[in-house]
């Protein structure tokens, strides 16, 4: 290989901020997903099959003005949550996983960055991949409806744009905890991505069974937690037999509990146990 | 066969530490840092100066744990460790900023190329993008690695995976380097560049900790030396002064009758210290401490009726240094 004859010149630049610097964590994720043609295919037909016709067909269908419970209804949707739990899984298989089993996590951590600023930026990125597919398309559907209506009651559409807004973070973000928990548990991006899809898809079928016993059983399920809580952003009512508390309650606990694992994890191998 | 008898006149006492450095860049005081019940550093206390210092130390003696606790990484359940005046729980982030580290084990991200992952660490170190890609190339330039460094780094051999862990510790230009086993699985040419690579850095007036087991290569690089075991330092100093420790060390082989032998190191043992006495081939091989001259050795000799066939300086090695250092704690 031999060297160049060559000193070691010293860097005379300006650092950015401590703070902001998880953002090149996220970044980074963000370029690694779209250089993924697997990610790309996805994405593609799942925006074609969760919006694409609905746009073409809404848009040139007589309406009056977009309504909450039109875009409960189209985001309520299986094959919308479908497409976000694969997304997830894709995103979130190798967040954390691969930087554990090639202990690159000690790199980052050796550079003025916390472990909270590494879950972070690793959060952020998969918020910002995902948003290509949860939050940007209901916002195009939502603004295609309202571009393309009869009425003149434009001021009504736009609040249902701004909870169409807050229904898509939601979306977005609802299930990357999860993603991330199975990701910080084992050290293979093939388990954190099918540990994902099946975390879901159990809870789901679990949710089925019991809900026969007792309506409240659906929340188990994250998908449902979801849709229900698109009803309470559009303003839907939700079925009288669903307890509204425990809805948070089921929401809070698929984040919240499932972050904090995985920070604990970062925590715990960062310091090398 | 040779034997070997260790009087243990060599003792740690008479190699341990030297003078202190004096005034530390990095300042550990007293430190305790347990993982559950077992001390992997206990009462810890040493000053690291500038330029190339030898951190030496059994496996699981506490190298890595040091480390971990300079870079805040671990709350030490006692004492402190400073960075340049900088306290390492408060301003954690700041020493982080003045610090590069070389792990020992492969810890690169194998999907990037060796120039994206050296411009991403830059950038993870505070650089901005327009800093961080010319400075990459800069630093792959100074480290060897020429059209390598497009290729994945999924696919670089363990010589060049070491340069690149070089290069992605030194990109934001760190002022304090650890280097953890930086010449670990190369080859001898590769192991020659890289000792090199490291005296070009410390040239430029920069703070380099390395760790290493291959003692000829810290010997090599190195100025001074701390040696950890069970978690102590057990010694630090120049690498000069703890090796002239020795000076007053000979050796010396006498040939003789058994019988004449025998009292002649009885009576050498009266008068001076001896270290070791090993046997081959009718000759005895006698280490001794003389601070004294050599007439009185030749007089005994004489006496005894044995032949002194050489007697030199015997000159401690890094490696005596390290062993004798690592037995006193055991």
């Amino acid at each position: 290989m031999g060297l160049n004859p060559i000193e070691y010149r010293p860097w005379k630049g300006q650092r950015s901020e401590h703070v902001r610097r998880f953002l090149v964590i996220a970044d980074s994720i963000l370029r690694h997903s779209l250089r993924s043609k697997w990610f790309l295919a996805v994405l593609i037909i799942g925006f074609f099959l969760a919006f694409g016709l609905n746009i073409i067909f809404l848009s040139i269908t007589p309406h009056e003005s977009l309504t909450g419970e039109q875009m409960a209804s189209l985001l309520n949707n299986g094959i919308f949550y479908i497409f976000i739990v694969i997304l997830v899984s894709m995103i979130c298989s190798d967040l954390l996983a691969e930087d554990m089993r090639s202990s690159s996590l000690v790199l980052y951590l050796s550079r003025a960055l916390r472990p909270v600023g590494y879950v972070l930026g690793k959060f952020a990125g998969a918020f910002e991949t995902l948003a290509i597919f949860a939050l940007l398309p209901p916002i195009i559907l939502a603004v295609s409806i309202t571009a393309t209506q009869s009425g003149s009651d434009y001021l009504s559409s736009a609040e249902v744009i701004l909870e169409t807004v807050l229904a898509g973070f939601l979306a977005t973000v609802f299930l990357i905890p999860i993603g991330m928990m199975i990701s910080s548990l084992t050290r293979r991006r093939t388990y954190a991505a099918v540990g994902t899809f099946m975390f879901v898809f159990v809870l789901g079928i679990v949710a089925s069974i019991f809900s026969q016993f007792d309506p409240n059983w659906q929340l188990i399920d994250p998908g449902n937690v979801l849709f229900y809580s698109f009803d309470v952003i559009f303003g839907v009512s939700l079925p009288q037999d669903i307890d509204a508390w425990l809805l948070l309650g089921m929401a809070l606990l698929f984040t919240i509990p499932p972050m904090a694992l995985a920070y604990y994890q970062v925590l715990r191998k960062g310091v090398g146990k | 066969m040779a034997e070997r008898s260790d009087t243990g006149a060599s003792s740690p006492e008479s190699i341990k530490q030297t003078a202190p450095f004096g005034k530390g860049n990095i300042v550990s005081e007293d430190l305790v840092v347990r993982y559950g019940h077992v001390t992997a550093l206990d009462h810890f206390s040493v000053e690291v100066p500038k330029g190339v210092v030898g951190l030496l130390g059994p496996n699981g003696a506490g190298k890595s744990t040091f480390i971990k606790a300079v870079l805040g990484l671990l709350k030490p359940q006692q004492g402190k460790v400073t960075v340049e005046g900088l306290d390492s729980i408060q301003d954690r982030l700041s020493i982080r900023d003045r610090i590069g580290y070389m792990p020992e084990h492969d810890c690169l991200i194998e999907s990037m190329t060796g120039v994206e992952l050296v411009s991403y660490m830059g950038r993870i170190a505070g650089m901005s993008k327009d800093d961080s890609i010319p400075r990459s190339h800069e630093v792959l330039d100074f480290v060897g690695l020429t059209e390598q460094r497009y290729r994945p780094i999924s696919t670089y051999s363990t010589g060049m995976k070491q340069r690149i862990k070089l290069a992605q510790a030194i990109v934001h230009d760190p002022s304090i380097i650890f280097l953890d086993e930086p010449t670990s699985g190369m080859d001898p040419q590769g192991r020659e560049e890289m000792l090199e690579l490291i005296g070009r850095i410390a040239a430029s007036d920069k703070s380099i900790l390395l760790s290493s087991h291959i003692l000829h290569d810290v010997e090599k690089v190195c100025k001074k030396v701390v040696i950890i075991s069970n978690g102590k330092a057990v010694t630090q100093g120049d690498i000069d002064a703890l090796l002239a420790q020795g000076d007053e060390r000979k050796r010396m082989v006498v040939r003789g009758q058994p019988e004449a032998l025998r009292l002649f190191i009885v009576q050498l043992s009266k008068e001076l210290e001896v270290s070791s006495v090993s046997e081959e081939f009718k000759q005895f091989t006698v280490v001794i401490v003389n601070p004294k001259g050599s007439s009185r050795i030749f007089e005994l000799a004489q006496s005894s009726g044995v032949q002194i066939r050489s007697y030199l300086p015997e000159r401690f090695t890094l490696e005596d240094v390290f062993i004798d250092a690592v037995k006193e704690v055991k």
